[in-house]
């Protein structure tokens, strides 16, 4: 046989060309195709998320509370200029509920009457709800607090 | 055998563009340098050669079955498609001209030897560069090219007499 090379490189440029050209006309798939041992290991680690983490709160925080921040005849008003001050207090607390699994979500309530805010929480029964509300730093302004079961 | 059928099973599996980048990189050269040859060593139509018979070949990778070399199925591809094409357009048989070998053991030589290759007539080329180049059988060019084998036979003599006489 001829000693003539049975090989040679073309342009690089003809991969990509020739890779459009086979995207374009549906013979190969652009997006990756992810290997099965690999969708199976993600699988496993979103199983392994599902049942290891978050439902720990869920197991030991397993039902919903709504803590009711009443602005009653006791509650001392912010300063003229200072609400921002204590929305931020109450958002750092919500956020360490949050962090161990505790927290919803929580909002201002507007319109006639006393209730100025709902938090949403999750504990473990009536007494861990109430130590949790209890933890609220709205009381230090005086009002009122109180805890519901939330269903 | 086992890779190309691992290669050619990736690929299949999702017609992913990794898995045909594999293929690819396996293979072309092999692809290109056919082409070349039988263009009589013109890259321009060597790259769309290759780039039809990539296309041909993954619309039917599924018929392939392994008793022969995926190499050897896609060059019998790029084979085929350069002979559509040269049924579609007579215009593309264009050899270049062909310098005489004085010493054909530098890497000088080798280089002439393919402007040599390239400058034999088209069926004989052909032949030459499937059997004395690429190692196949009269068999299979014969199946290859649509001739039979005697013919196969007779053009290698003349492409290898035409050879000697461009090289003295």
């Amino acid at each position: 046989m001829t000693n003539l090379p049975r090989e040679a490189q073309p342009d690089a440029a003809l991969e990509e060309r020739i890779v459009s050209t086979l995207v374009a006309t549906g013979l190969v798939r652009h997006r990756r195709v992810w290997p099965l041992w690999l969708a199976a290991a993600a699988v496993l680690v979103l199983a392994f998320g599902v049942t290891m983490l978050w439902p720990k709160h869920a197991r030991a925080y397993g039902k919903t509370y709504a803590v009711l921040l009443y602005e009653d005849s006791t509650y001392r008003p912010a300063p003229a200029g200072h609400d921002a001050e204590r929305v931020a207090v109450i958002a750092r607390w919500a956020d360490s509920l949050d962090a161990v699994g505790r927290f919803e979500r929580a909002g201002r309530l507007r319109g006639p009457g006393p209730l100025g805010g709902l938090i949403i929480i999750r504990a473990a029964d009536d007494a861990d709800a109430a130590r949790v509300a209890a933890s609220c730093p709205f009381s230090k302004w005086g009002g009122r607090v109180e805890v519901k079961r939330f269903e | 055998m086992t890779d190309d059928r691992a290669l050619v099973e990736r690929f299949l599996r999702g017609r992913g563009e990794a898995a045909f980048r594999a293929l690819y990189r396996a293979h072309t050269p092999a692809l290109y340098a056919l082409a070349l040859r039988l263009t009589g060593g013109d890259p321009g139509e060597a790259e769309d050669l290759v780039q039809e018979s990539w296309v041909r070949a993954l619309t039917a990778l599924r018929t392939f079955r392994a008793q022969s070399s995926l190499r050897s199925w896609l060059c019998g591809v790029l084979v085929n498609v350069r002979r559509g094409r040269i049924r579609a357009d007579w215009r593309i048989i264009d050899a270049p001209d062909v310098e005489p070998l004085t010493d054909p053991t530098c890497p000088e030589d080798v280089i002439d030897l393919e402007r040599a290759v390239a400058a034999l007539p088209e069926g004989a080329r052909d032949v030459y560069v499937l059997h004395d180049v690429h190692g196949y059988t009269h068999r299979e060019i014969a199946g290859l090219l649509g001739i039979v084998e005697g013919t196969s036979k007779s053009q290698l003599n003349r492409a290898r007499f035409l050879l000697r006489i461009s090289l003295l």
